[in-house]
């Protein structure tokens, strides 16, 4: 198996990365919640553009890579548009995008988008789902509105695999971005008379969180690969993402904070707005221990395959 | 310690009774989505109540309206935990580093005008940090000319959790630039109705604003407001920062341990939407116990803290162990909340005001319980002094 990325992915993201930038950077997500009305306006343009829409991420392997890609790029802005879920509509329904639920009060980040849903539980059963008005300003639920469901079918396990795996691509975007402003950060500010990289207890927390960060880097391509190579544990690996996914972000959050002070609080500094637009995807659908539960329960008596596993080897050779 | 068992004893009962009786019914609800004037108003009103208990500010000296032995102090700060009583948001610097301050080092003139007027709610914030000084506190560039009968002081203050109520402000400003960054600093008491000051809101991620920016122009501060000796500054706010650790602490960890706990499990004892209680999880039960356990070792440190401050026993690293512990404990206490509360959790947009750094909005404790580990010195100052004081560790090379 080569879970490497292609490089024509890696390339198509450092364009997406480039393209967010100069269509406003920090600024994408900030105009946004000033304007929630127009969010669509700002990016939907940028994704056309890069041929977003002509993505099939359920095609091939190079363009599931490139949707990947692509999502990190615009966890990396925080880009406020749901583009992993719109990336992993489903192939046979005609709507323009997917959104994972699950519990009693099904969600996502897609308050205001004139589009149409399909939302899809962790077992695949399908719903068509509508977006519901907005019960609070992107300020305080970044986006986040409830979805009245329609049930459709049973037939979307594979729809939920990729529904889970694309929306940590994304995540992992923002930890790239989280760990770059604490780097960036400490090398510029400086008490005692120096720059607080120069001090040790600072490198090791940086370290810390980069580890976590590259750990979760392996499992988003392990899951991706697992997925396009549709193993019969595909569901299971992305729910080990997931898992590994919420729990990088929480070391890669708090060191990020803890290294900038009193100023990651605050709308100035990109780190606050990084973080607060990063909860959606933390919270959605599954927090942490509901994850973890979720994923326990499925491995009951089988354990995961993972990348050096007997079955993993059997499909590679 | 002066009180006796049975004297403690009677003590609790009769705390136990004010509670039942004066706390107000339903204040969470009530302090649920408030504007910051009713919260204002709020704050003020229960002071004055916990005031005509002599509960207030029991650990002052009895001549200034204090005088509570300490083993009486401590079931105070108990049985208002216990009862989950509002707790004194706004009034924190005033009774605790405004009077500490003003009862180390101030002149009697300065205790007269303030201490009795900080019974009647006057309102302090303490203008420290500055964009350039956050751990590196003595690195300040605020300065404070003197001219004629006062100082004229310019510069920038920022953090100043609570500016925008404040009736005064505890400043530090630079009075001789010439001199080695600790020793040309001056510690003076501001009032905040004077011309040139400028107070700013700052947002924050958790939606509030309550710590502000506060542009200082050429403000003019009579010399009789200095306190203690010209230069010596430093000093002063070395002594009487750390003064109040101990109760102040040991409030907040009984909080955490009595209603904080209490909330925590409630909500693992609530049935989910499936109709199990996450109670009934053996790995949900194991972590509450586990934090069950760290609380109770919280609590206790707390109490040995200002015990051994009663005694004149405190180690150089005690009070940064006690801070240290507290901190790190709150963000994995809420964000076990936050996990076990679930997505219900994200969509709880408010908190009560005037309750504790655990409200029970596990969402929003959690993002609030970050901040703990910045102010009053960082993580990592507090572990460098542990280091330092505490295990007598060499200092980190300079310029390394
Ligand atoms: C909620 C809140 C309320 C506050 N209220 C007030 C207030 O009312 N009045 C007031 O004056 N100030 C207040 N502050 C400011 C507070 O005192 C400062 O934030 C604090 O001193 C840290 O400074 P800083 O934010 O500039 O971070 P920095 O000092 O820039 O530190 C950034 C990071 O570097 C680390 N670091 C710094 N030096 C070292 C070192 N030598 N070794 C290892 N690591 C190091 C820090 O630990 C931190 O993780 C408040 C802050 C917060 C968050």
């Amino acid at each position: 198996m080569n879970i490497e990325l292609s490089e024509e992915a890696a390339e198509y993201g450092r364009q997406a990365l480039e393209a967010f930038k100069a269509a406003g950077g920090d600024g994408l997500v900030q105009q946004a919640e000033a304007e929630p009305g127009h969010r669509a306006e700002q990016v939907a343009p940028v994704l056309a553009e890069l041929g977003a829409w002509d993505l099939d991420a359920r095609g091939d392997a190079d363009e599931l890579e490139a949707a990947a890609a692509l999502c990190r790029s615009a966890g990396y802005w925080a880009v406020p548009y749901p583009v992993a879920e719109r990336l992993a509509r489903p192939a046979d329904l005609g709507t323009d995008g997917l959104v994972v639920v699950a519990g009693t009060a099904p969600a996502g980040a897609v308050a205001g988008l004139d589009l149409r849903w399909t939302a899809v539980t962790p077992d695949g059963r399908r719903a068509t789902a509508a977006a519901l008005p907005p019960a609070a300003p992107p300020r305080e639920s970044a986006f986040v509105t409830g979805l009245a469901l329609t049930p459709l079918d049973e037939a979307g396990a594979a729809d939920a695999a990729l529904g889970l795996v694309l929306p940590c691509w994304t995540l992992l975007g923002m930890l790239d971005r989280a760990i770059d402003l604490a780097r960036e950060h400490v090398l510029v500010r400086e008490q005692f008379g120096r720059p607080l990289a120069q001090f040790q207890g600072v490198q090791f927390q940086l370290t810390d969180a980069e580890v976590e960060r590259s750990g979760l880097e392996m499992m988003a391509r392990y899951a991706l690969w697992s997925g396009q190579a549709n193993l019969p544990e595909a569901l299971d690996d992305a729910l080990a993402l997931r898992l590994a996914a919420l729990e990088a972000a929480e070391t890669v959050f708090r060191v990020a904070h803890q290294l900038h002070g009193a100023i990651g609080f605050c709308d100035e500094s990109p780190l606050s707005w990084i973080s607060r637009y990063s909860q959606p995807v933390r919270r959605l659908p599954l927090g942490l221990s509901a994850t973890r539960d979720l994923l326990a329960r499925r491995l009951g008596r089988h354990a995961l395959t993972g990348r050096y596993g007997d079955v993993a080897e059997r499909v590679t050779s | 310690m002066t009180a006796t068992a049975t004297g403690l004893t009677a003590f609790r009962a009769h705390v136990r009774d004010w509670c039942r009786t004066h706390i107000p019914v339903g204040w969470r609800e009530a302090q649920t989505g408030v504007g910051e004037e009713e919260f204002v108003a709020f704050q003020k009103a229960w002071f004055q109540e916990l005031r005509r208990a002599g509960f207030a500010v029991p650990h002052w000296p009895a001549e200034w309206g204090g005088g509570m032995p300490v083993a009486e102090q401590i079931v105070l700060y108990q049985e208002l935990a216990a009862h989950d009583a509002p707790r004194l948001v706004l009034a924190f610097v005033a009774i605790h580093h405004a009077a500490a301050t003003l009862l180390a080092a101030g002149t009697d003139e300065q205790r007269r005008r303030h201490l009795p007027a900080i019974l009647d709610g006057e309102i302090w914030v303490q203008g420290f940090s500055e964009p350039g000084a956050g751990s590196d506190l003595a690195a300040l560039r605020t300065t404070a000319r003197r001219e004629r009968g006062a100082y004229v002081v310019n510069g920038q203050k920022l953090w100043a959790s609570g500016a925008a109520h404040a009736d005064w402000c505890l400043l530090l400003a630079r009075t001789d630039p010439k001199a080695p960054k600790r020793r040309g600093i001056s510690y003076f008491l501001l009032d905040m109705r004077t011309p040139g000051i400028d107070v700013r809101p700052i947002r924050q991620a958790t939606g509030e604003s309550h710590f502000c920016e506060v542009f200082l122009n050429d403000v003019e501060v009579p010399a009789a407001n200095l306190v203690g000796p010209a230069n010596e500054g430093w000093r002063v706010a070395q002594e009487t920062l750390g003064a109040e650790r101990g109760m102040t602490m040991l409030e907040l960890a009984e909080r955490l341990g009595n209603a904080g706990f209490r909330r925590l499990v409630e909500l693992c004892s609530r049935p989910g939407p499936g109709g199990a209680r996450p109670i009934g999880d053996s790995p949900v039960a194991d972590r509450l116990a586990a934090l069950e356990t760290e609380v109770t070792g919280l609590r206790a440190l707390c109490r040995d803290l200002v015990e051994r401050h009663e005694a004149g026993t405190v180690g150089r690293a005690d009070a940064s162990i006690v801070k240290l512990y507290y901190s790190e404990l709150l963000q994995r206490m809420t964000d076990f909340g936050t996990e076990v509360a679930g997505l219900a959790a994200h969509t709880e947009l408010r908190k009560p005001l005037s309750s504790s750094w655990e409200s029970g909005a596990w969402a929003l404790d959690f993002i609030g319980s970050w901040e703990w580990t910045i102010p009053g010195g960082t993580s990592e100052i507090q572990r460098t002094i542990i280091a330092e004081r505490g295990l007598g560790l060499p200092r980190e090379p300079k310029g390394a």
